[in-house]
């Protein structure tokens, strides 16, 4: 599962930098289109729920999303990880 | 087999609304309306229904149209007071086009006035009291027969139009013994059901949208801001909140020569009352008393929308007298709406208007 | 059914001002609702007026936005007419204690089965900050630009007295423990009350020395008190810190309730 923050729905209020554990979330540096701080992600692949909720079929942590007030956060499926074919020659 | 009674106004009501299959009332007690209370806490149980004692009138008006929109058809009763407090929530009703019912036994007023005594002083409050513009509807009754009759018919305007429905009776009907009788059924029509496709505040031909009660799988927000068709809050727009206004009274206020309820006495008279409620009893008697056909009469039974082609059914009428228990409130309306000098006969003080008085008053215009 | 499925998306993002909690509370409530399996069709969502009324809006259900302070007696119809349907109350601190304290009262003395969450900014927050009941004493607000001369009410205690069966505290940063409690007072039968200590940075923290949400939220998160701790420190007779809340389960009984679903 990958970690997104909807940009329309953020209002760059910083509550998931507060809560992450991992300190995934970072305060945004640079103003969106509409003014808007969005967080930045830093590393969001060791996030909790990013590895491990396919495996335990439910959400697991989830804090950030709970507290976002605007509704932001989400997981959304990564795309079918494929091993690359590597053909070594003798 | 109709069913024959002799009783009280205010049971005569309560029985009414049962009879249209009210199951729900919110009320708080009030001389002179308490008996209607009274008698649904007996009954309602005993039918499936249920009665609550809210903690005051804001409180009732408010819990019964949370009950009307669970699709229960919900009744309160009250007097001057308290319909004074249900103001702010019977806007609520009017512009969330919630169908419900209230009984308004007027006492005399202003303030706590005369809680024993008849009056009819809440004719225009049941109209404007509200702040903002909406359109409601008003049934008087004058006699113990109408107060059953007419709860009943108030349910059914209120669900036809999705409006609050206002039974303006007083203390002397409300308390008022007579004989009554029961029909086997009465005439009950639900409100129309949405239409499929349709958005929960969209209007249909008649202006009136389809209701969609709690429950339902409808999901619709009911708001008291301005809203669109969706019924979501939108009410920074001028657009929208001018023809939201516009259709919540024009889809009342159109029907009002279709649903006038009234009756004709001598239409050829020169001299002609205008009554509704308890004055008309006293007209009665005064037409009864006077010369065959001097007097013409007209008893108004749905007092709002004002039916005003009415007036145009007296084509010789030389002057309107129009007795009322109030300063002439009503008095008001008709003046609007004629050429003819309309004489207001206030009685203040919770006694009504003796026919002797009417024929003297009657005798000056002749 | 999941968190998000309870949402109407075509009205989001919703009109909260960024870093008020109210969001982070229809969340927590989103999610005990559908952890508890409850059907979209059979659930109410009621309020009065207010920054915090405006949630039922923004959730799918049958949703009623009614009139300031009036949301109980709303929701008490609601409830007495159909006992089937599950009804929740959003509420705000003004609506609920200024002008619906009756309602409030009368509703917690039936013990009808509600539950009752209120989002407690302290403040008069859509009209623009003036002091509500729950205004700390001291706080500065547009209607006390002197400092609040008056205490603040302890909505919690109220419920307690006047009979709800269930009663908790949380803040809108301890989402878990609120998500948790919320929970129990869905199931409670009666009247369950949740009051949220929620942030309102841009009308209460504004005047109040608490000009950014981290500032609102850390002083949210350090002042609460543990309800047990807060028993143990006064076993102990040992000194309550100053300025501290208790948060945790209040109350929870099992008296007579009105309006139980059967």
């Amino acid at each position: 599962m990958k970690l997104v923050i909807d940009d329309v729905r953020c209002k760059g209020c910083n509550l998931c930098v507060m809560v992450c554990p991992y300190h995934i979330f970072q305060e945004g540096r640079r103003p969106n289109r509409r003014g808007v701080f969005v967080p930045e992600l830093d590393r969001p692949e060791r996030c909790t729920n990013c590895r491990l909720s396919q495996l335990y079929k439910r959400r697991l942590c989830g804090v950030c999303q709970t507290i976002c007030p605007d509704q932001a956060i989400k997981w959304v499926p990564e795309a079918k990880h494929e091993p690359h074919k590597v053909v070594i020659e003798y | 087999m109709t069913r024959v009674d002799f009783m009280q106004g205010n049971i005569a009501s309560a029985e009414g609304a049962l009879a249209a299959g009210c199951r729900f009332f919110a009320g708080y007690p009030i001389t002179p309306s308490s008996e209607v209370a009274e008698h649904m806490a007996r009954r309602l149980p005993k039918v499936g229904g249920r009665f609550i004692q809210m903690e005051d009138e804001i409180a009732s008006m408010a819990a019964v149209i949370g009950g009307a929109w669970t699709g229960v058809r919900s009744m309160t009763a009250t007097s001057g007071p308290g319909f004074s407090l249900m103001m702010e929530n019977i806007g609520y009703a009017a512009f969330t086009e919630t169908p419900c019912v209230v009984v308004n036994i007027q006492r005399g007023g202003p303030s706590t006035g005369q809680p024993t005594l008849a009056a009819q002083g809440d004719m225009l409050q049941c109209r404007f009291g509200s702040h903002g513009d909406y359109s409601t509807i008003a049934l008087a009754p004058s006699s113990v027969q109408e107060m059953f009759d007419l709860t009943v018919k108030s349910f059914n305007l209120a669900d036809r139009f999705r409006a609050p429905a206002f039974l303006m009776a007083d203390e002397i009907i409300g308390h008022l013994r007579e004989r009554v009788e029961f029909p086997d059924t009465v005439e009950c029509t639900p409100p129309r059901p949405i239409r499929e496709g349709m958005l929960p505040f969209e209007p249909e031909e008649d202006l009136v949208p389809g209701f969609t009660p709690f429950g339902h799988g409808h999901r619709v927000h009911v708001t008291g801001l301005t809203h669109n068709e969706k019924g979501y809050p939108a009410s920074t727009d001028p657009d929208l909140h001018e023809r939201l206004v516009m259709r919540l009274i024009e889809k009342v206020e159109r029907a009002r020569h279709e649903i006038a309820d009234y009756d004709i006495e001598n239409p050829d008279a020169e001299v002609v009352f205008i009554s509704y409620g308890v004055p008309t009893r006293s007209v009665r008697q005064a037409l009864l008393d006077a010369p065959e056909g001097l007097y013409g009469h007209l008893n108004l039974r749905i007092v709002w929308p004002f039916p005003e082609n009415l007036l145009k059914k007296f084509p010789n009428a030389r002057v309107f007298l129009v007795p009322e228990l109030n300063m002439g409130q009503m008095a008001r309306e008709i003046v609007r709406h004629c050429d003819q000098p309309v004489i207001s006969l206030p009685r203040l003080g919770g006694e009504l208007h003796t026919p002797q008085y009417l024929l003297d008053r009657a005798e000056e215009y002749r | 059914m999941t968190v998000e499925d309870w949402f109407r998306h075509d009205r989001l993002p919703h009109i909260f001002c960024a870093g008020c909690g109210n969001g982070s509370i229809i969340n927590s409530t989103l999610e005990a609702v559908d952890s508890l399996n409850w059907k979209v069709d059979e659930t109410v969502f009621v309020s009065g007026i207010g920054c915090s009324s405006r949630a039922p809006g923004y959730i799918v259900t049958d949703s009623l936005h009614t009139t300031h302070g009036r949301a109980l007696a709303f929701a008490t119809g609601v409830k007495m007419a159909n006992h089937d349907l599950n009804v929740v109350v959003f509420t705000g601190d003004g609506d609920l204690s200024a002008i619906g304290g009756n309602h409030f009262i009368h509703a917690c003395r039936r013990n009808i089965d509600l539950t009752v969450i209120c989002m407690n900014n302290q403040i008069y927050g859509m009209t623009g900050g003036q002091g509500s009941p729950c205004t700390p004493t001291g706080a500065l607000s547009t209607t006390t630009p002197y400092g609040m001369d008056e205490p603040a009410f302890d909505l919690c205690d109220l419920a307690t007295a006047a009979g709800a069966n269930f009663v908790s505290r949380w803040t809108s940063y301890h989402v878990r423990e609120l998500t948790r409690s919320i929970k129990l007072g869905l199931q409670k039968p009666g009247l369950s009350f949740i009051e949220v200590m929620v942030q309102c940075p841009t009308n209460y923290g504004r005047r109040n020395r608490l000009r950014d949400v981290e500032a609102m939220v850390s002083k949210m998160r350090d002042h609460a008190l543990l309800k047990e701790k807060y028993d143990r420190l006064v076993a102990e007779r040992k000194p309550i810190p100053e300025g501290s809340f208790v948060v945790g389960t209040l109350t929870d009984r099992n008296l007579p309730a009105l309006g139980v679903r059967r």
